[in-house]
């Protein structure tokens, strides 16, 4: 029989979060346990709490049912109870029992902490990648990041706004930048529950550059002339929020954020 | 690499001059020219009346939808024409952004679009 053992720790990762660690078995026995180690992070308004029980070795129906209630009680005050590390089996019997609904599992504590950030405090997930200036490479990095919408919870429509806003900028890129050896196309992605931001970075073609200007400002300024040309600038800022074009510099910055709706 | 993109052809019954043309995948950048080729041959071949299935095509760019409206201003040089059916919410949103749902003939269904040939 393993020992029940408990502590709540405090958390670097804000005020208002607990680090509950539990270990043994969790059954009938253990609620009074339970309650008084609850009510320390009660008392402390830390509403957030990330049940550790990678060394949780049995869970009763009696004590999920308990840690259901204190649950509902953070839940009550805006916060969560979420478990980390729980193991198969027991993973398996919170499926059966009908948990698996109520409460979020994760991995790890670092998973947990990340979402609890994403959710609480719009902490934004950052992306950095590049790639060389070929428009086969395109179609990829598009679904790439229209994957990463996906992952992060953004619905089916918004990711496919996403992944065309990613195609269109890049395509440009590709299309009006300098093939550089040196200097790749640079992607720069910020995403949090509310918003993505995406910048594309690359060297523009100087003789292509004058005629890029003319469109870009025929789309983004009120003369909205209706173009053969710029048709992907057009979509773009159809789609997106807000759009910025920056010519200063050596190469063009376009800067895109588009607001999660769905 | 470009991206995946099928084009199947059927038959349309009692119409000599039409196929219908059945685009699987995504339509963009990479494999317009591919498209682009295809459907001339087609019109070549003297088929030139064009029923585009769309139900299976899951993404368009503007690129794309510049071919698009090539073949519907070709098809109707040479007398006939290129109805879209089935199209996706999403990439009728596309189209409708880029404001050519008046330039293209778009129809709920393979059975309308066949219906409306002249």
């Amino acid at each position: 029989m393993n020992v029940l053992k408990m502590e709540v720790l405090e958390s670097d990762f804000g005020p208002d979060v607990a680090i509950w660690r539990i270990e043994g078995e969790l059954d009938a026995s253990s609620i009074k346990a339970i309650n008084q180690h609850f009510n320390k992070i009660l008392e402390g308004s830390r509403f957030h709490a990330i049940a550790e029980m990678s060394k949780v070795t049995h869970i009763s129906s009696a004590a999920v049912g308990e840690l259901m209630g204190c649950r509902q009680m953070l839940a009550e005050r805006g916060g969560d109870l979420v478990f980390v590390g729980l193991n198969l089996d027991l993973k398996t019997k919170l499926n059966h029992l009908g948990a698996i609904k109520i409460f979020k599992f994760h991995n790890d504590l670092r998973t947990a902490i990340n979402q609890y950030a994403w959710e609480t405090h719009l902490k934004p997930e950052k992306v950095w990648l590049s790639f060389p200036s070929e428009l086969n490479l395109v179609p990829p990095v598009r679904q790439l990041v229209s994957q990463i919408a996906r992952q992060k919870g953004y619905g089916e429509r918004d990711s496919f706004r996403i992944e065309t806003i990613v195609d269109e900028v890049c395509n440009n890129a590709v299309e009006h930048g300098i093939p550089d050896k040196l200097r790749d196309i640079e992607l720069f992605l910020k995403i949090d529950r509310k918003k993505i931001e995406i910048e594309v970075v690359n060297l523009s073609d100087p003789k292509k550059l004058n005629s890029l200007k003319a469109i870009s400002k025929s789309i983004l300024g009120t003369n909205e002339k209706k173009l053969e040309r710029g048709r992907g600038l057009s979509l773009i800022k159809m789609l997106s929020n807000d759009l910025a074009i920056d010519f200063s510099g050596k190469g063009t910055t376009v800067h895109v954020t588009k607001l999660r709706e769905d | 690499m470009e991206s995946q993109i099928e084009l199947e052809y059927e038959d349309i019954k009692g119409w000599t001059s039409a196929k219908m043309v059945r685009f699987i995948g995504d339509l963009d950048a990479t494999n317009v020219e591919t498209v682009l080729e295809r459907i001339c041959t087609l019109f070549k071949d003297g088929f030139i009346n064009i029923v585009a299935d769309f139900s299976k095509l899951r993404y368009v760019n503007s690129t794309g939808l510049g071919i698009l409206l090539h073949f519907s201003k070709s098809a109707k040089e040479k007398g006939g024409s290129f109805k879209i059916a089935n199209v996706n919410e999403n990439v009728y949103e596309i189209i409708e952004i880029i404001g050519a749902t008046s330039l293209l003939e778009i129809y709920d269904d393979v059975n309308e679009a066949v219906a409306a040939l002249k």
